[in-house]
């Protein structure tokens, strides 16, 4: 047997239909085991590519073409072409390096906490203190990073708290309590508030992200977890309180 | 700096890794991926008076790709199956457990070795969270033939990685 609907319950993975379509291509997959082959062998492709490298441009690469873009500026003409050459230059290589110091962009902290979860994903450190009580996880992230952010069980809710470690964001040191849902791992990122702008939500290498302020702090999740129980899982993080 | 280029940079610099990463795995080379992508900027910048708005990211790899199509490397690699000769090498940082970084490696080299229209496909899709539609856009494909060839990428990377997972 075969089924002609494999491509439909693909896009669906990739989430390309709308809500009506989604419902009839989940209800077929329930029945159809050709198609949740299709689901199996997805997911496993989706991990190991999470596995491989994403390549970054070298810096040496960046430095170039900072340097091609200053030759491609508009030819100026006569004696104020010779006049500012040689301070045009400098002052255009000076605003290529300012541009790559100024504080982290809202794009660059979404790359950060994804970046973030996927390295503790494919390190395996994605637990530095194992517990499932905030009375141990709290502690150890106040003084392994401090950070106190609230820290909260949800078992009863379906997101068991399973631990706690010290990471990064966009150079900074971030607290993350790590929640499991199934066998999918969520982080809730912690770091302190230097007034960036923050991200909108999206999806980002297939991890879903949203950002949050609350007091002098900065939250994010980062997750591969469904839509709906991202969405639960955030409002329950929101609604802590210390 | 003029204001052009200030927006120029704005726009298109946060995407110049998904850029490189496009380019890398196409061209499995790093030196040929560091052409591209410079040539690729230099184009988007010159063409950059003729963007009007919508997804910088889709224009910038569709440029990247044209550039990967119409150099000579393309030419030169296509059918050529070494591999990445930093592949291997660059895999895993120094903190990453052994058994970790080869497993990177061997995942890195099943990718490497599917025919390019399909790891094309596949690191649009699920690294840089390409939708069908700009895969479209980005390949030139139609959207039939981008549904298939992941289709088709998927149940063989899933085979040549066997039980890698």
């Amino acid at each position: 047997m075969s089924c002609n609907e494999t491509l439909r319950t693909q896009s669906w993975l990739d989430g390309e239909l709308d809500d009506a379509a989604a419902v009839e291509a989940e209800r077929h997959v329930e029945t159809c085991a050709q198609c949740q082959a299709v689901v199996a062998d997805a997911a496993l492709v989706g991990d190991a590519m999470r596995g491989m490298t994403r390549h970054r441009a070298p810096a040496h690469l960046r430095t170039r073409i900072g340097a091609a873009l200053d030759r491609e500026r508009r030819p100026m003409r006569g004696f104020w072409a010779g006049a500012a050459s040689g301070g045009g230059i400098t002052a255009l290589a000076a605003g290529f390096a300012l541009f790559l110091f100024l504080p982290p962009t809202a794009a660059t902290l979404t790359q950060s906490v994804v970046d973030a979860h996927g390295r503790a994903l494919t390190t395996g450190k994605t637990i530095m203190v194992a517990s499932s009580s905030h009375h141990t996880v709290k502690p150890w992230l106040a003084a392994h990073v401090a950070i106190s952010p609230p820290v909260t069980d949800f078992a009863n809710e379906g997101f068991p708290l399973v631990g706690g470690r010290a990471d990064e964001v966009a150079g900074s040191r971030a607290a993350v309590a790590v929640y499991a849902r199934g066998r999918h791992q969520i982080d809730l990122f912690t770091w302190p508030d230097r007034g960036a702008k923050l991200p909108q939500d999206g999806m980002t290498r297939g991890f879903r992200s949203t950002f949050w302020k609350q007091g002098d702090l900065d939250y994010a999740v980062v997750s591969d977890i469904d839509a709906a129980s991202f969405a639960k899982f955030v409002t329950l993080a929101r609604a802590q309180r210390e | 700096m003029d204001e052009r280029r200030r927006r120029f940079e704005a726009l298109a610099l946060p995407h110049m890794d998904a850029a490189y990463n496009l380019a890398r795995w196409l061209s499995r080379s790093p030196s040929d991926a560091d052409d591209i992508v410079q040539d690729a900027m230099l184009r988007a910048f010159r063409a950059f008076d003729g963007f009007r708005g919508g997804d910088i990211k889709a224009w910038l790899l569709t440029i990247v790709r044209n550039c990967w199509r119409s150099s000579g490397a393309a030419e030169r690699r296509r059918g050529h199956t070494e591999l990445d000769e930093d592949l291997a090498s660059e895999a895993g940082g120094p903190e990453d457990a052994a058994d970790t970084a080869s497993r990177r490696r061997r995942l890195n080299a099943a990718l490497a070795l599917l025919p390019e229209d399909f790891r094309e496909a596949l690191v649009l899709r699920e690294m840089e969270d390409m939708s069908y539609r700009e895969i479209t856009e980005i390949t030139g494909a139609p959207i039939g033939t981008v549904m298939s060839r992941l289709a088709r990428a998927r149940a063989l990377l899933r085979e040549r990685i066997g039980n890698e997972l």
